[in-house]
């Protein structure tokens, strides 16, 4: 059964709350899915990008100095050392190029933290195809090494002015763009959104869990025990849980962004502070109010600053099949700093919310084999990181 | 058809309306206002004057943080209704005194799903009926999630309506008109609310094409805002649906409910001359 085949629902979540004007895109996309898209030639040209132009497979590195101050053994998943810095571009390099092959020659997307319009810009680049990408106007100011990327890389990038000018308002005006624009290609940047993307993301995405799979087998003898990542709309996440859903014993911890903690109400953590709701075209655990208004979030990253998480996320939830818990702010910006001191990385303040997760629960993780996904490096991130530690400094 | 929601439905107003105006060959106006921008006070005054001024039928919104179906105008009535402290609830109990008032006109309540969803479709449609609206209409629920809306709506006796866009093939429109009661709601044009649709001969075969393949009457909007465009959207539409040019138009007389409603009324009667 190929991913399209599965259906629109993830139990109760998921589905295609989209407006008419885009159904017959949805429709489209989700046939070339099916059929382009699970063809051996389709496959093949992918995985020589991924490999020859992206670096796949990304390493599995035993942080063996992270480990000894933990308490556990913990292995990296090396996203960060994707092409672009992140796992963005196994979904970017997918997607475009199955725009390609149904004969579009317009990209739009959406990105928070600029990773994802780095990837797409990067992927639209590489196979000819325009780019637009829309970007709220806070996340352009904290993020504006990217911003700069995707300029370089020969996208349009339109600064979306309104709401919180974050990830979700970003969105709204990519979903705009495409109801205005329905020939071009909508590329949808995280494992949400109406059918058929929550499936589409995921599955260009399990191709991490895939090689983290082989690779802790191959190098440390043994499946994990615990798998661990960063969960926004959750992509990532969902890419790596795929590879080891079906292994009963290991344990699947999905990490949202608690920002200035639960009971501060800034945050961005959904299936501790949400219901679930209808947003951007899915059935979803969301932050809204009681009138179903969509709440604002705070996360220090901008990756994971965004009120609804995907579907496949909340049916693992259902299932009792993965646990999600939060990370705040003070823990992953202490996270940051202890990857790069011991072991050489500087990660995404996205993925530093799991690494900050599996720190602050050492005492639980006692003995255990820990692989977290870090999902991407932290370049981008230097400047808000040290702005704030300028505010902390007066 | 024979189906129970249709004989719920005999004293709909709304499908009593667009019944009157095929019988009688007629074309009709259905004015769009965000309820609370400006005020709920105001919204009802507006909503006194539609009905007194002859619309058909009103489209009235109920507010949402995040439409991702309408243009900047509209959006920007969401947020300013949301901040004046619009809810589901206030706006509910002013259209019960527009009711009790003796308020007339059809209503069909516009939101997107998740306002409406948040505490079940199914037991806010029944309020929303109480209240006194006609019809639900939610741009976010397509034919693929439409068994929620059509059955919310036949418990409650609310028509369901669904769109048609100029993307839909002739099988969705077949499916959105079957599946719609009082009118299938077409979308004029490819795009969100707002910004103008000209009346070319792509949209008339467009809406020629809506009109043949609908079993219900059919209403254009997106991009209405004057009575010339009137006049084509009915060449072979029911009912105009006019939304941003009335709402920023509102926006512009300021906040007094009293100049609200004479200034919709004098703009209702200026777009009423594309009907004649």
């Amino acid at each position: 059964m190929t991913d399209g085949a599965r259906g629109p629902w993830f139990g109760e979540y998921g589905g295609a709350f989209a407006p008419e004007t885009l159904m017959a895109s949805l429709a489209e996309l989700e046939q070339a899915w099916c059929s382009v898209g699970q063809s051996a030639e389709f496959g093949a040209e992918l995985a020589g990008l991924l490999r020859d132009y992206a670096g796949r497979p990304t390493p599995m590195t035993h942080a063996r100095r992270l480990s000894r101050e933990v308490g556990c053994e913990v292995w990296l998943k090396r996203e960060d050392l994707l092409h672009t810095g992140a796992h963005k571009l196994n979904n970017a390099l997918g997607q475009a190029l199955l725009a390609k092959q149904m004969g579009k020659t317009r990209i739009l997307a959406e990105t928070g933290a600029g990773q994802h319009g780095v990837a797409t810009a990067t992927a639209c680049a590489l196979l000819g195809l325009e780019c637009v990408i829309y970007m709220g106007s806070v996340d352009a100011a904290r993020q504006r090494p990217n911003l700069l990327r995707m300029e370089l890389l020969g996208a349009r990038v339109e600064l979306v002015e309104h709401g919180q000018q974050t990830l979700k308002d970003a969105i709204n005006e990519a979903l705009r763009a495409w109801v205005s624009d329905p020939e071009a290609h909508y590329l949808l940047g995280s494992a949400l959104g109406p059918h058929p993307f929550p499936a589409l993301v995921a599955g260009f995405q399990q191709v991490i869990g895939q090689e983290a799979r082989q690779q802790i087998l191959a190098q440390a003898g043994e499946l994990p025990d615990t798998v661990v990542a960063c969960v926004g709309g959750g992509s990532n996440a969902i890419g790596i849980f795929r590879g080891f859903v079906d292994d009963e014993g290991v344990e699947l911890v999905g990490v949202e962004a608690g920002g200035a903690g639960i009971a501060s109400g800034q945050h961005a953590a959904r299936f501790q502070g949400g219901v679930p709701g209808v947003l951007h075209g899915c059935r979803t655990w969301l932050l809204q109010d009681g009138d179903g208004q969509i709440l604002p979030t705070h996360s220090v990253s901008a990756g994971l600053d965004y009120p609804a998480v995907g579907p496949e996320h909340a049916e693992l939830l259902a299932l009792g099949r993965a646990k999600y818990d939060t990370c705040d702010d003070d823990v992953a910006l202490s996270a940051f700093d202890s990857l790069a001191r011991l072991e050489g990385i500087i990660p995404a303040l996205e993925s530093s919310h799991a690494l900050g997760w599996v720190i602050e629960h050492g005492a639980e993780l006692q003995g255990r084999r820990v692989v977290i996904n870090l999902s991407g490096r932290g370049d981008k991130d230097l400047d808000s990181v040290f702005a704030l530690r300028g505010k902390e400094g007066q | 058809m024979t189906s129970q929601s249709d004989n719920s439905l005999a004293d709909n107003r709304l499908v009593c309306a667009t019944r009157v105006l095929r019988d009688q060959c007629a074309r009709g106006i259905a004015p769009y206002i965000t309820a609370g921008d400006g005020g709920l006070a105001c919204t009802l005054e507006v909503l006194h004057a539609l009905d007194r001024g002859g619309a058909h039928c009103v489209e009235l919104g109920l507010p949402f943080s995040d439409p991702i179906a309408d243009g900047p105008v509209l959006q920007a009535a969401s947020t300013r209704a949301l901040a004046a402290g619009t809810s589901l609830t206030g706006t509910l109990e002013m259209l019960r005194a527009f009711r009790q008032a003796g308020g007339r006109v059809p209503i069909a309540l516009m939101s997107y799903a998740n306002p409406l969803m948040r505490h079940g479709l199914s037991e806010t449609a029944l309020r929303v009926a109480q209240a006194g609206a006609d019809a639900l209409i939610v741009p976010d629920i397509p034919l693929e999630e439409g068994a929620l809306l059509e059955q919310a709506c036949a418990e409650a006796a609310l028509c369901p309506i669904f769109f048609a866009a100029p993307t839909s093939n002739d099988d969705r429109i077949i499916q959105a008109g079957a599946r719609s009661r009082g009118f299938l709601y077409v979308v004029g044009r490819v795009g969100v609310t707002g910004g103008g649709t000209t009346f070319d001969s792509e949209t008339q075969t467009f809406l020629a094409r809506a009109r043949a393949l609908s079993a219900a009457p059919i209403a254009v909007g997106f991009g209405i805002a004057t009575a010339a465009d009137v006049r084509a959207a009915v060449e072979h539409a029911d009912l105009a649906i006019v939304g941003t040019a009335l709402v920023r138009h509102l926006h512009a007389c300021g906040s007094n409910p009293g100049e609200r409603a004479a200034a919709a009324s004098a703009f209702l009667a200026e777009l009423q001359t594309g009907l004649s």
